[in-house]
C-alpha cells in the first residue's frame, strides 16, 4: 500500500515536473524579462561553458533552449568526466586561451586558481546594474555559508569566506552518516555519536548481519578521503585541529590526529569490505545501495541513490545521522559546492555572466532540483519550495532532512585555503595505504605524510 | 634555340634541386611532428615548470633528475615498470607460442578460433580493462568470483590487496596482448620450410625434439621480434592500470607512466613528470636497441 502511494506521488510529481507541466517556454521567458537587464545586449556572441559530468549539467542541457531564445547568445558545451574536466580545465585557465568562458568550480578548486590569477571576481558583474537586477536575482536568497564557502581573500592559510566571491553555488553537500536502519534496530545497535562507537557498531554489523559493517572510499585519488574521514576527524578534535598549522608547517602526524586515524583504518580493516583500497566514491555508493554494507559515512547527497527503489536496494531502510563527533559531542563536518566561475582569459565576459546568472536564478535551480534531484539547493527559497519538501521529506522517517539542516548549521569547508590541497589529499590517501597495509604504524606513516607536504608546500614557494 | 636549350636546361636543374625536397616534404612534416613535442618535453623538464606557479619557472639544469633519486615512489616505480615487463613478456610470449602452435596445427574449426582470436584485438584497452574490472567485482557480483566459488575457491580481492593488483592487471594485459603474439607468431610458422621437418621425421626425432632442435631455432627471428613489440608496450602501458587501479593500492601498480601522469596531470608539476617521461623514454629506447640487435643476430643465424 505504501508502496503504491509513493508511487502514486512519484508519477505526479514526474507530470507536474515535466517542462511542458511546468511552464510554457513563454512563461518562463516571461519570468527572466521580469529582471531589469538587457537579456540581449550580448546577442549573437559565442559562449563556450566547460562543464563536469554530473546530476547539475544534466539538468541544465535541456533548458539551454530556453537560454539561447532568451539572449540570444550562441552557446555551446563541453562535457567530461571529473578527471578529465580538471585537467583540460587546468590546461586551458593556465594557457590563458579563453577556450572555456563559464567553468564549473569550487570553492578548494578556486585557492589552486585564484593564485595564479585565472579565475574572475564576480562581486563587479553583481554590481553593475547594467548586468545584474539585484532585486530579481535575490543574491541574499543563497544559504550563506554556501555563498561565502566561495569567497576568499586570496590569503593563503586563512581568508575563506572573505574578500571577493569566485564562484556561485548551484548545489552542496556536506557529510552525514548513512546507516541501514533496520539492521540496527534488528540487532539493538546504537547509532554512533563517537569514532569507538561507530567501530563497535561496525563489528556488531558485521557479526551480525554477515555484511561489511563499513563502507567507504579508499582509491588513491579522486577525493578518496575529503568526506567522511575528514568531518570525523574535524569532529574528533572539536574543530582545534587542521592539517596545516598557522606557520604553514604540515601537521598531519599531530597526536589527536594519529589515534583518530589508527581506530578508523583498523575499523575499516575489520569491518570493511576486503577491496576498499580501491573503491571509488560510486563504488562505495553503489555498494551501500546494494545492501553490502552498515554504513557509509559520506555525501548526504547520496540519499538521492539510496530512496530511489529503482537504483537501490535499501530504499526506505536507511537512516540519516550526523558524522560521529569528539568527546564534546560536537559534529563539525566538511563541506563542497559545485560553483559556476568565469575564466579570466574569457572573451565575452558579459555572456558568460548573463549565462551564470540565468543558471543560478531561482527559476533555474528550482527546475534542476525537482526535475534532476540537483540536490543539495543552494537557495533558501528551493530548499523551503513545498514541492522539494515533499520529494525529500520522507527519506529516513525525515530524519535526512533534519540531519541536513542541523549538518549545515556547523558544515565548513574543512581545509586550510592553499593551492595545493588536491597534493595534500593524495599524500594522505598514501600514508592511509601503508597503515591499512600495515606497512607502517600509523604514527609513521602520517609523519612521513607531514614531511612530504612540507617538502611540496616549500617547493611550491607557499611557506619560505 | 641555343636560348632555349639553356632555358630547359635550367629548369631541369631547378627541378633537380627542389625535386628531392618536395618528395621529402611528408616525411620532414612528420619528423618535426615527432621531434617538436619531444624536443618541448625535454626542456620542460630541465626548467621547474608548474602549471599553477607561472612566476616561478626557471632553468633548473638536472634539478629534476636528482630529486628523483631521492623520490622513494621513483625506486618503486621503476622496479614495477622492469618487473612487470619481465614477467609479462615472458607469459605472453611463452603462451602466443603455444596458441600458435595449436593453431597451426590441425584443429578443427580452425578457422573459426583463427578469427574469434582477433577480437580481444578490436577493443580498446581501456574497455578491455573496464570490462574485467567489472567481470572482477570482488564480491559475488562478480562473475569471475561467482564462477570460482562453484569450484571452492575464492572470493579473490582482485584490485584490494597489493599482490593481486598486480597479477590482475597482467592477467588484463595478457588477454588483450596474446592474440597478437600468437598471430605474429602464427604467420612465422607458416612461412617456415618444410625441408628440415620432412628430413627430421626421415631420421624419425620425436615431437619435443622437432620442435626444440628446429621449430624454436626457425622461429627465433619471430620471436624476438614480438618480444620487442611487447617489451616497448608493456614498459610503458598505462590504460589498464589507470582503468583499474590507478597506480593502488599503496602504490603498488604505479610505473613510471603512472608516475609521470600524476606530477604532470593531477599535480600539474610539468617539469618533474617530463624528467620521468624521460627516464621512461630512454629505457624504452636502450631496451628495445638491444632487442634489436638480438633481432638481427637471429635473423642471421636462420638459414635462408
Amino acid at each position: 500500500m505504501r508502496l503504491h502511494r509513493r508511487s502514486f506521488m512519484g508519477l505526479m510529481l514526474a507530470m507536474s515536473t515535466t517542462p511542458r507541466a511546468f511552464a510554457q517556454s513563454d512563461d518562463s521567458l516571461a519570468y527572466f524579462r521580469r529582471a531589469k537587464i538587457n537579456w540581449r545586449q550580448a546577442e549573437g556572441q559565442p559562449l563556450a561553458l566547460g562543464m563536469n559530468k554530473h546530476p547539475f549539467t544534466e539538468s541544465l542541457l535541456p533548458l539551454i533552449p530556453e537560454f539561447k531564445e532568451l539572449t540570444g547568445i550562441n552557446l555551446d558545451y563541453l562535457i567530461l568526466p571529473e578527471n578529465e574536466y580538471f585537467t583540460r580545465l587546468a590546461a586551458d585557465l593556465s594557457q590563458k586561451q579563453g577556450e572555456f568562458s563559464v567553468i564549473m568550480t569550487g570553492p578548494m578548486r578556486n585557492w589552486q586558481y585564484v593564485t595564479p590569477g585565472w579565475i574572475d571576481e564576480l562581486d563587479p558583474f553583481l554590481k553593475d546594474p547594467k548586468l545584474t537586477d539585484p532585486a530579481w536575482y535575490k543574491l541574499d536568497d543563497f544559504i550563506p555559508g554556501l555563498l561565502s564557502a566561495n569567497r576568499w581573500s586570496g590569503k593563503i592559510g586563512a581568508g575563506v569566506g572573505e574578500g571577493p566571491l569566485y564562484s556561485i553555488p548551484v548545489m552542496a553537500e556536506g557529510y552525514i552518516l548513512h546507516y541501514r536502519k533496520d539492521i540496527f534496530d534488528q540487532y539493538n545497535i546504537k547509532v554512533p555519536t563517537t569514532i569507538d562507537e561507530m567501530a563497535e557498531a561496525a563489528r556488531l554489523v558485521k557479526k551480525h548481519a554477515g555484511i561489511a559493517g563499513i563502507v567507504a572510499r579508499g582509491t588513491p585519488n579522486v577525493a578518496a578521503l575529503a568526506t567522511g574521514y575528514i568531518s570525523g576527524l574535524k569532529s574528533y578534535t572539536g574543530g582545534e585541529w587542521s592539517e596545516i598549522d598557522s606557520n604553514m608547517r604540515a601537521n598531519l602526524h599531530d597526536p589527536q590526529a594519529v589515534k583518530y586515524t589508527e581506530t578508523y583504518i583498523d575499523m575499516i580493516r575489520e569491518s570493511g569490505p576486503p577491496n576498499w583500497a580501491n573503491l571509488q566514491w560510486y563504488d562505495a555508493m553503489e555498494s551501500f545501495a546494494a545492501g553490502q554494507a552498515g554504513m557509509l559515512g559520506d555525501a548526504d547527497i547520496f540519499a538521492a541513490t539510496f530512496e530511489d527503489p529503482k537504483r537501490s536496494k535499501v530504499a526506505g531502510k536507511v537512516g540519516y545521522a550526523l558524522i560521529p563527533g569528539g568527546s564534546g559531542g560536537k559534529t563539525i563536518a566538511g563541506l563542497w559546492t559545485w560553483a559556476l566561475g568565469i575564466n579570466k582569459a574569457a572573451k565575452n565576459k558579459t555572456a558568460a555572466w548573463l549565462f551564470i546568472q540565468w543558471a543560478t536564478s531561482q527559476r533555474t535551480l528550482l527546475r534542476a532540483t525537482l526535475n534532476y534531484r540537483n540536490l543539495n539547493p543552494t537557495r533558501t527559497s528551493v530548499t523551503t519550495d513545498p514541492r522539494v519538501k515533499e520529494m525529500i521529506g520522507s527519506w529516513g522517517g525525515g530524519s535526512y532532512v533534519e540531519t541536513t539542516k542541523k549538518n549545515f548549521e556547523t558544515a565548513r569547508i574543512a581545509w586550510v585555503p592553499q593551492p595545493e590541497r588536491t597534493r595534500l589529499r593524495d599524500i594522505r590517501a598514501r600514508a592511509h595505504h601503508a597503515i591499512y597495509f600495515k606497512r607502517m604504524s600509523a604514527a609513521d606513516a602520517l609523519k612521513k605524510a607531514s614531511a612530504d607536504l612540507d617538502r611540496v608546500l616549500k617547493d611550491a614557494g607557499i611557506r619560505p | 634555340m641555343g636560348n632555349n636549350i639553356q632555358r630547359r636546361r635550367a629548369q631541369r636543374r631547378r627541378s633537380r634541386v627542389v625535386l628531392p625536397y618536395v618528395l621529402m616534404a611528408p616525411a620532414i612534416v612528420l619528423l618535426v611532428g615527432m621531434v617538436y613535442p619531444f624536443a618541448v618535453g625535454a626542456y620542460y623538464s630541465l626548467t621547474s615548470y608548474w602549471l599553477q606557479y607561472p612566476q616561478r619557472f626557471r632553468f633548473v639544469w638536472f634539478d629534476n633528475y636528482i630529486e628523483l633519486l631521492e623520490e622513494p615512489l621513483f625506486s618503486q616505480a621503476l622496479k614495477f615498470t622492469l618487473g612487470f615487463t619481465l614477467v609479462a613478456v615472458v607469459v605472453q610470449v611463452g603462451l602466443g607460442i603455444a596458441a600458435a602452435l595449436f593453431l597451426h596445427g590441425r584443429v578443427p574449426g580452425r578457422s573459426t578460433l583463427r578469427a574469434m582470436m582477433l577480437m580481444p584485438l578490436m577493443i580498446p584497452p581501456v574497455i578491455t580493462a573496464l570490462m574485467w574490472k567489472i567481470m572482477m567485482a570482488s564480491t559475488n557480483a562478480g562473475i569471475l568470483n561467482h564462477l570460482l566459488s562453484y569450484i571452492g575457491l575464492g572470493p579473490i580481492n582482485w584490485f584490494g590487496a597489493t599482490e593481486a593488483a598486480m597479477v590482475s592487471i597482467l592477467i588484463i594485459d595478457t588477454w588483450g596482448n596474446l592474440p597478437f603474439v600468437a598471430l605474429i607468431l602464427l604467420g612465422g610458422l607458416q612461412a617456415l620450410p618444410t625441408e628440415p621437418y620432412e628430413a627430421a621425421r626421415v631420421d624419425g626425432a620425436g615431437a619435443w625434439d622437432i620442435f626444440r632442435f628446429i621449430t624454436l631455432p626457425l622461429l627465433a627471428p619471430f620471436i624476438v621480434l614480438v618480444a620487442t613489440f611487447r617489451t616497448m608496450d608493456s614498459l610503458r602501458i598505462f590504460d589498464v592500470i589507470y582503468a583499474t587501479t590507478v597506480g593502488g593500492p599503496n602504490d603498488a601498480t604505479t610505473n613510471l607512466h603512472i608516475m609521470a601522469y600524476q606530477y604532470s596531470f593531477q599535480w600539474y608539476q610539468l617539469g618533474r613528470g617530463m624528467a620521468q617521461g624521460m627516464v621512461l623514454l630512454l629505457l624504452v629506447v636502450v631496451i628495445s636497441y638491444l632487442l634489436m640487435r638480438m633481432w638481427d643476430r637471429a635473423a642471421e643465424r636462420t638459414p635462408k
